[in-house]
């Protein structure tokens, strides 16, 4: 959507949510409205998960619980445990009474509300962080069992621990919020706007997660898990992230939604509450911030309005026509056989949610369709080779196994600083499997690798990007679903600071490093003309074969690296543009770039490297100047295969 | 046997994965009884023609023909059916049956009856090993019994034309002597053989003819004793375009 | 009753249990194997089967535990119930495969599972608005019969339970050791590539895979019935997490793995309940599945680990 008729939208959406209790002043109505709104912060919450993360948390309302208990243990006649002078500065501080009782002085918890909110969102994203960092590495489904199996236990153990909980009888007085002096009490007006007030901060928190480093890293890790590290997204901490992030937003609807109810029993956080509200995002659209919103708001008016009044409706149709079942038919409580039905048809028929999150694209024009491969090179790099020749990556001794096989055996490498080095063999003859040692994708079992004098072979692939090597793939692994631009920015991670508070609060400071961040990605785009930046906003799963390419190496430069790693760029292009391609790179070795390639056509490797290697089985073969090798007969015989000993 | 047309045609052959377009208007003729050979370096489109002729993947333009009729719309099983049996790349034989059972799926589409004992038996005389380890769990054998397997396993379906995907991979020269010569029994026995081959050299020693592919274009072809000596093979092989 | 009797008890109680868990198990496994497809319906066919064969055996005139048959009688309504049951189970599995997974073959993710909660949900609850939601008095022809060993009781349907999960493991066993098509199944959990290379029409055998799995839960729900005397719209969950959590014990995918996992959970359920106390049991349940998962992935005799590659 262009900016106006949005911003419109959200003005006149605002000005209806502040005006309905005024309108509709049935107080059953706006506590079914009030209830809408916690749920669509539960949404909002399981989006940011599910949604930008690609993590699929099935027990998810384990954090609205753990919220939820929080206040009401913290604020009702729960616990009294007996009075003593440790809780005198807690009640100097108005987060406790002493209570006379017959049995004794004993201690009357009652932390307010306002307090509440942002301590249970702290320790439900303290849950969070406990629940998710098991999953780290499982897979889609595993994951999801694994947060499944924390959501179970977190009611049962509310169920089992009266004490504390009160169990299935539910937690009783609990207190109602107080705001300057005016107590909630029952009416459900106060906590409706409450409600508008929170729902109205998450939407904007989540709003500027997702168009910040933090929700570009969420994506990418979504997309491609290995593809972002490489760029230098650390998977752990973004996960335990989205989980804490996501966890808090549970945390603070559970406060507020047990304030309202002023009670809380573990029915209320069970299983088939987090597919409540899993549904809610699906339908809604997954990742789409007012798409899980709507989506939430149209269940929950489903559940508690349109199907009490159809359930009327078709009683009185019974009675017209003398059905009996019609005339006893309750819809409401068939809200569940809804949700399966809701699911089911989603994820058959429309995947992406009423409101996708993804945007659209507009159409190029003819000339920018059009391209004529240039042999020009990049011409707006200024020329930066300072003329040293220390090595800038050395390895010395490599050795890589997977289990009985051996990929890579005693292999010595050296790349001097502002050189080309190709290296080349046959299939299977280790090449990936280099780049993926040195780049931290798989462990090392022998030898060292020593990057501009620093050791690197134990460092994960986010750090090894940090140091300053980036890299690009055999089979191209862009994020499919981001805009060509974003690929770009996500290369930028490493080298941008703003973090979650930066991103919510949007200060001058994360504005100006935004700003500055995508002219840079603009930049790197227009190095390859016209192809990329009429494109920039496309997803980049739409783009050709060639223009993906490009757009990997872009992302890699968007890194600022000092070592460039490109694994068969030239791969499925034709002479044309495989001929430009390597002017581009020699571009850019001459703007300083320190260039290691995997290439097998050896036109390219002769017009570009200034050293060659040579791999078969693992092993290093041969290394020298381009001519050489070729005429090499180890190198002839290694491609063409060892000669026949029978004729 | 006379049969005068070709066992497999490739005409005039497109195929694209997504928009990468892979093989290129290409085109192979191989005989009753040859032995034909398909080389060519990395990403040249070796392996695209095997899953071509298999079935998984299907052309974009152009027309595959067997025994002169067309395989469009003919599915896997049923070119099995139809007399073609692959030898695919890297064995992969069923890691956890044992060797008995894989050579039990390689006679999957055919009825169980006494020419299934015979084609066993046929196997067990070109293969002793294999008859010593059937009942050992495929995953255990090393990488050349494996492959031992993986042809028995072909030949229980009884092919006309056996298509095999770079036999030699990860074997030791000892073994890729004895897949070579095996190779050629089988060939004497009657079985036409299409074979995808890194290794140069090995595959044109007992070839008839071979196909040198470049990026997805056939680039050479001819007799193999001629191709031998050529030198314009090893440019293809070493990506250099200048064959083009 | 001495403490030593009561373990010993329990430990009866767990192994039929088991059995039935180890059952319900087999059928996830089967799906699980070749598709790598957590199918979370299969616990509400398991649900909806036993009202199948409630129903089958009302059918025959039976109802509640009053009237008992012996002999020939019984084993012909057994049979009968068996079959019915069975049969149900297999076509509602097959049923749920056409109509909402095939469609989603291929697609990358999590879709496909989250189509099995959205099917589990409609099953649960088209059972819970049409039958409602109390405990339903199960038909039961068998004759009580008891014998005691020393301090342990066992009954009738404890060795009936027995006898048939080990005969239908057998089958299984057999099916898939001996027979064509089950032969074909094993090479597809293997290498679906392969298999579809030497002709395996892999459509037909997930339809197989779902079909006998789907089958199984329905013995097991038959099983349950015949056990408790009840059933209700719950026991799918209830059973389902413990069958669930028996196959990952067992190692996902591997079929000897679902049949020993089955045991041991059906055991530590009854042991657990016994030692600690009985509303701890889905907790420590819960947790063993976690901890599986988290640290042993591959459980006692899987091979592939559920990690990112």
């Amino acid at each position: 959507m262009t900016r106006t008729p949005a911003r419109l939208a959200v003005f006149g959406i605002t000005a209806a949510a502040l005006l309905f209790p005024l309108v509709n002043q049935n107080d059953a109505d706006i506590d079914s409205a009030a209830n809408a709104l916690a749920f669509a912060a539960l949404a909002l919450g399981l989006n940011i998960v599910v949604g930008f993360a690609g993590l699929l948390d099935l027990g998810y309302a384990a954090f609205f619980a753990i919220g939820a208990y929080a206040y009401g243990v913290a604020s009702s006649w729960q616990l009294q445990p007996a009075w003593s002078g440790f809780w005198e500065p807690f009640q100097w501080l108005d987060l406790v009474i002493r209570f006379h009782t017959a049995g004794g002085d004993v201690v009357h918890f009652q932390v307010s509300f306002w307090l509440m909110l942002p301590i249970a969102a702290a320790i439900a994203a303290f849950f969070g962080v406990l629940f998710g960092a098991p999953t780290l590495r499982l897979k889609g489904d595993y994951l999801a069992i694994v947060t499944l199996g924390f959501g179970e236990i977190v009611p049962i153990v509310a169920r089992n621990i009266p004490s504390v909980t009160n169990g299935a009888m539910g937690l009783n007085g609990v207190a109602a919020p107080r705001f300057f002096g005016f107590d909630f009490g029952i009416d459900a007006t106060p906590y409706y706007y409450v409600g508008v007030a929170i729902v109205a901060f998450l939407i904007l928190t989540s709003q500027r997660l997702k168009d910040s480093r933090i929700g570009r890293a969420w994506m990418a890790i979504r997309e491609d898990e290995v593809a972002a590290t490489a760029m230098g997204v650390d998977r752990v901490r973004y996960k335990l992230l989205a989980f804490a992030i996501g966890a808090a937003f549970a945390g603070a609807t559970g406060t507020f939604y047990v304030a309202k109810l002023q009670t809380a029993t573990p029915e209320m956080f069970m299983f088939p509450v987090s597919v409540m509200i899993l549904v809610m995002v699906v339908f809604g659209g997954i990742g789409s911030v007012w798409g899980v919103v709507v989506g939430a708001l149209i269940l929950q008016i489903l559940q508690s309005w349109f199907l009490e009044d159809l359930s009327e409706w078709l009683h009185a149709l019974g009675r017209f026509v003398g059905v009996d079942w019609l005339q006893h038919v309750e819809l409401a409580s068939s809200i569940e056989l809804i949700f399966g039905l809701i699911l089911v048809l989603m994820m058959l028929y429309r995947r992406e949610g009423l409101i996708p999150a993804a945007r659209r694209t507009r159409t190029l024009s003819l000339d920018e369709q059009t391209v004529q491969p240039a042999r020009s090179g990049f011409t707006n790099l200024a020329a930066r080779d300072d003329g040293s020749r220390l090595p800038l990556l050395e390895i010395v001794d490599l050795a890589v196994r997977f289990g009985g096989l051996v990929a890579l055996q005693s292999v010595e490498l050296s790349v001097p600083a502002h050189s080309v080095v190709a290296v080349i063999g046959p299939n299977g003859s280790g090449k990936s499997t280099l780049f993926n040692a040195v780049t931290g994708l798989v462990p090392t079992d022998q030898g060292t690798i020593r990057f501009a004098g620093e050791e690197i072979g134990r460092l994960r692939p986010h750090q090894v990007l940090d140091r300053g090597i980036a890299r690009t793939f055999q089979n191209i692994r862009l994020f499919p679903n981001l805009s060509v631009l974003e690929n770009v920015m996500v290369g930028m991670h490493a080298r941008l600071v703003t973090g979650p508070v930066g991103a919510v609060l949007r200060l001058p400071a994360t504005r100006g490093e935004e700003a500055a961040a995508r002219e840079r990605a603009l930049e790197i785009l227009s190095l390859f003309g016209n192809r990329l930046l009429p494109r920039a906003e496309h997803p980049a799963a739409s783009l050709s074969y060639a223009n993906r390419r490009r757009t990997e190496i872009a992302r890699a430069l968007a890194a600022q690296p000092k070592l460039l790693m490109l694994d068969e760029p030239t791969a499925g292009m034709n002479p044309a543009e495989t001929l430009e391609l390597a002017d581009q790179i020699g571009s850019l070795n001459r703007y300083g770039l320190t260039v290691l390639l995997i290439e097998h056509k050896l036109d390219v490797v002769a017009m570009l490297a200034d050293k060659v290697v040579v791999l078969d089985h693992g092993e290093k073969i041969a290394e020298g100047p381009p001519a050489a090798v070729r005429r090499d007969e180890e190198v002839i015989r290694a491609y063409l295969g060892r000669s026949a000993v029978f004729a | 046997m006379l049969e005068l047309c070709p066992i497999l045609e490739f005409r005039g052959v497109d195929t694209h994965y997504g928009d990468l377009h892979v093989l290129k208007s290409v085109d192979y003729r191989i005989d009753v009884g040859e032995i034909v050979c398909l080389l060519g370096g990395n990403a040249s489109g070796k392996s695209t023609t095997m899953k071509a002729i298999m079935g998984s993947v299907r052309p974009t333009a152009g027309d595959i023909l067997y025994q002169g009729a067309s395989l469009a719309g003919v599915g896997t099983a049923e070119r099995v059916r139809r007399g073609i049996a692959p030898v695919l790349e890297a064995r992969r034989l069923f890691p956890r049956m044992t060797v008995y059972e894989n050579l039990e799926m390689g006679a999957y589409t055919r009825h169980r009856g006494p020419e299934f004992e015979e084609d066993l038996a046929r196997v067990f005389t070109l293969f002793p090993r294999v008859e010593e380890r059937l009942r050992q769990i495929a995953g255990t054998l090393s990488g050349g019994e494996q492959q031992m397997v993986a042809i028995g396993r072909a030949l229980m379906a009884r092919p006309r034309l056996l298509c095999m995907d770079e036999p030699s991979m990860g074997l030791s020269p000892a073994y890729v002597e004895q897949v070579f010569d095996i190779i050629r029994t089988i060939n004497r026995q009657g079985v036409t053989i299409f074979m995808v081959e890194q290794n140069a050299n090995m595959a044109l020693s007992i070839a008839d003819r071979a196909y040198v592919l470049q990026t997805g274009q056939v680039v050479l072809s001819g007799r193999a004793a001629e191709l031998r000596e050529n030198e314009l093979i090893r440019h293809a092989y070493l990506g250099e375009l200048k064959v083009q | 009753m001495s403490d030593y009797g009561v373990l010993l008890q329990q430990v009866i109680n767990g192994l039929s249990l088991g059995a039935m868990y180890a059952l319900l198990a087999l059928g996830f496994t089967l799906v699980y194997g070749i598709l790598e497809l957590i199918n979370f319906a299969h616990f509400n066919v398991f649900m909806v089967s036993s009202f199948v064969g409630m129903w089958a055996l009302e059918l025959l005139g039976i109802s509640g535990q009053g009237q008992v048959l012996t002999g020939l009688a019984l084993a012909g309504t057994l049979l009968f119930a068996f079959a019915v049951t069975m049969l149900a189970g297999g076509v509602l599995g097959v049923a749920i495969e056409r109509l909402s997974l095939r469609p989603l073959r291929g697609v990358p993710g999590t879709a496909a599972m989250i189509t099995t909660i959205g099917v589990s949900y409609i099953l649960f609850n088209v059972i819970l608005l049409t039958v409602g939601a109390g405990s339903e008095n199960y038909p039961n022809p068998l004759p009580v019969v008891r014998w005691q060993f020393g301090e342990v009781i066992i009954e009738l349907k404890t060795l009936l339970i027995w006898g048939v999960a080990i005969a239908l493991m057998m089958a299984l066993q057999l099916f898939v050791n001996r027979t064509r098509l089950g032969k074909a199944m094993r090479a597809t959990a293997q290498d679906p590539e392969a298999a579809r290379m030497m002709g395996v029409d892999v459509d037909r055998v997930v339809v197989t895979a779902f079909f006998l799995g789907s089958a199984l839960a329905g013995a097991a729900a038959l099983i349950f019935g015949l056990y408790y005397n009840y059933t209700s719209f719950i026991i799918g969950y209830t059973a389902g997490l413990r069958a669930f959590t028996a196959a990952v014990l067992g190692g996902i995918g591997s079929i000897p793995g679902a049949m020993v996992g089955g045991v041991l959970i059906g055991l530590i359920e009854t042991l657990g309940g016994q030692l600690i106390a009985v509303r701890w049991t889905d907790v420590i349940i819960f947790s063993i599945l976690i901890l599986v998962l988290v640290f042993v992935p591959t459980g006692l005799f899987g091979r592939a680990a559920p990690t990112k590659s």
